[in-house]
């Protein structure tokens, strides 16, 4: 019997999982680019370009926030609040 | 005033030129009451017309506000200033030269042109007199050669007007 080879193949595919990063706003207030895609230098969205929060609780774009503390010659604030910027413990 | 002192003119960064682009689709969508964006091709420069707001010193005026973008924008605030002939105000220089810590000391990557513009309106809109500031024909004369407001350092002395 050869009943085996009349079986269609499937076409359809079965996500195992789906995720979304836990934060309030949907953009990041530094590139404007979504929290569920990434920032303008990265390709891929997820764990190689992570979200990070800071002490006041407002969140970014990792690579977005050290752009910005990284170019201020004093203490970064917050681009939200204007609180010192602080990371998250 | 037509290259009045553009601080650099790098090209825009990636971020930068990503940025421009959704800030001016949202511009487009949902301008700021009162502006208008005259439409070129130059995404690093913005010429923005500005009407005085009804009830205010500056009803029915109309002025032209000149953004430049710097490399890094939005990192590094945008420079901003109106063009010849700038609104007569205790904050802004015949030059064109405004006198806001926004758009230096206090410059968040978190704002954009439209939350400038709307800064600036309401700069304008708090005007009690349509004077210039004092010191003004001083600073003018030391500006020679185009020099950009952020160069400038600034007193913010007033929060009132």
């Amino acid at each position: 019997m050869l009943l085996l080879s009349c079986i269609p193949l499937k076409t359809e595919w079965h996500a195992v999982a789906s995720w979304t990063w836990d934060a309030q706003d949907e953009t990041c207030g530094i590139c404007r680019m979504a929290f569920d895609g990434c920032c303008p230098d990265c390709k891929l969205p997820g764990d190689d370009c992570p979200l990070i929060w800071g002490a006041c609780n407002h969140a970014f774009h990792l690579h977005c926030i050290l752009k910005w503390v990284n170019s201020q010659t004093s203490q970064a604030h917050c681009p939200m609040c204007r609180r010192e910027w602080q990371f998250k413990e | 005033m037509t290259s009045s002192g553009a601080p650099s003119r790098k090209a825009l960064s990636k971020i930068a030129t990503n940025r421009l682009q959704k800030e001016l689709v949202e511009w487009q969508m949902n301008p700021p009451t009162g502006f208008k964006h005259k439409v070129t091709d130059n995404l690093q420069r913005w010429i923005i017309e500005v009407i005085g707001a009804p009830g205010t010193l500056y009803a029915n005026d109309t002025y032209q506000l000149q953004v430049d973008f710097p490399e890094h924008y939005p990192m590094e605030s945008p420079q901003v200033i109106f063009l010849h002939p700038a609104p007569m105000h205790p904050h802004i220089y015949s030059n064109g030269h405004i006198c806001l810590d926004i758009l230096y000391d206090s410059w968040s990557p978190a704002m954009t042109v439209s939350s400038i513009c709307i800064s600036i309106l309401s700069m304008l809109s708090s005007s009690t007199e349509k004077q210039r500031p004092p010191d003004n024909d001083r600073y003018v004369k030391n500006c020679k050669n185009g020099r950009s407001p952020k160069e400038t350092r600034w007193w913010f002395h007033d929060d009132k007007v």
